[in-house]
């Protein structure tokens, strides 16, 4: 074969602490790669996993979006108190994104928070 | 020079149409010029063109591949794919249909890189400033949000041949010397 078909390449975003709850204290998880000087490579992102850590915020959920205030989409995922959470590519839609991915726990404990850590395919 | 032709397909990178020293008739609409290649590099798959977002089912404006443009005396030889889920309509140039059949412009779109791994049918020449032109159908019922295409291939700098040796250019004419043609353009049907 020609060319390699693969989509892409695979990243991981930064270890992330939600420690607000709500759209309007999302948390910009993952930002797209811009390349500076670069005047064309426009470069998109498809979430392939999705890790949670509950550091004893109760059991919640946390939305994926774009913006602040994040708009979702995906449906919330589960995360439950103390517990580690993981969602990969069985249960994550091959979503594809070209703004910075945001998140937010729908709610938390007084105090506490929820660590996020997304793996991503970047296009382009 | 049986191995030098457009349209190759085997196993690997695509083959340059003609090496150093060369000869090449090329071809831009009813226009052709006979040059022989002097030097020549290989271009890595790299973004040419981003088209931009794309509403559901809508068709984007006619856009220039400007970055597909060659330099004077040289021309370029690009396979490429889009890798958002849009087919593409390619003017080359402009103004003229590429791949147009009687009752149908034949459009490109991702499933190329299974149906066409070597991306042979997608094979274009870019001959100076003249470069080739883009329209992206959005068959979806949603948005995109780009229409990038990715294109790669050859860089080829000619010297003129027809000015300096008269000669030649008669014996290529006359097909009693190798010479790769070169179609630089599409054709108007019935042309």
């Amino acid at each position: 074969m020609l060319l390699n078909t693969k989509e892409g390449t695979i990243v991981v975003s930064p270890l992330v602490n939600l420690a607000g709850a709500g759209a309007g204290f999302a948390v910009v998880v993952f930002a797209i790669p811009v390349l500076a000087g670069q005047l064309i490579g426009t470069k998109s992102a498809k979430i392939r996993k999705v890790n949670l850590y509950n550091n004893a915020a109760g059991n919640t959920q946390v939305i994926i979006g774009n913006g602040i205030p994040c708009v979702a989409v995906m449906p919330a995922l589960d995360s439950i108190n103390g517990l580690f959470d993981s969602y990969g590519p069985d249960e994550l839609v091959e979503f594809e994104t070209f703004a910075d991915i945001t998140a937010y726990p729908v709610a938390l404990a007084a105090g506490t928070s929820i660590d996020i850590q997304l793996e991503l395919l970047i296009l382009g | 020079m049986p191995d030098l032709y457009i349209f190759k397909a085997q196993v690997g990178m695509f083959d340059p149409l003609a090496l150093q020293n060369q000869n090449v008739c090329i071809h831009y609409v009813q226009n052709t010029y006979y040059r022989k290649v002097d030097f020549l590099e290989a271009l890595p798959p790299f973004q040419c063109l981003n088209i931009g977002a794309l509403g559901a089912a809508g068709i984007s404006a006619r856009t220039n591949v400007v970055n597909l443009e060659m330099p004077d005396n040289e021309f370029g030889l690009f396979r490429w794919y889009p890798i958002d889920d849009a087919q593409i309509r390619l003017f080359h140039p402009a103004g003229m249909a590429k791949w147009q059949l009687r009752n149908l412009q034949v459009t490109i779109d991702m499933q190329v890189l299974v149906r066409d791994p070597n991306l042979v049918s997608t094979e274009i020449a870019v001959w100076q400033n003249n470069r080739p032109a883009m329209e992206a159908i959005n068959g979806n019922a949603f948005a995109l949000g780009a229409v990038r295409i990715i294109a790669i291939g050859y860089r080829f700098h000619t010297i003129d041949l027809e000015s300096t040796d008269k000669e030649l250019v008669k014996a290529l004419k006359a097909g009693t010397q190798p010479c790769t043609h070169v179609w630089c353009s599409g054709r108007g049907i019935g042309d």
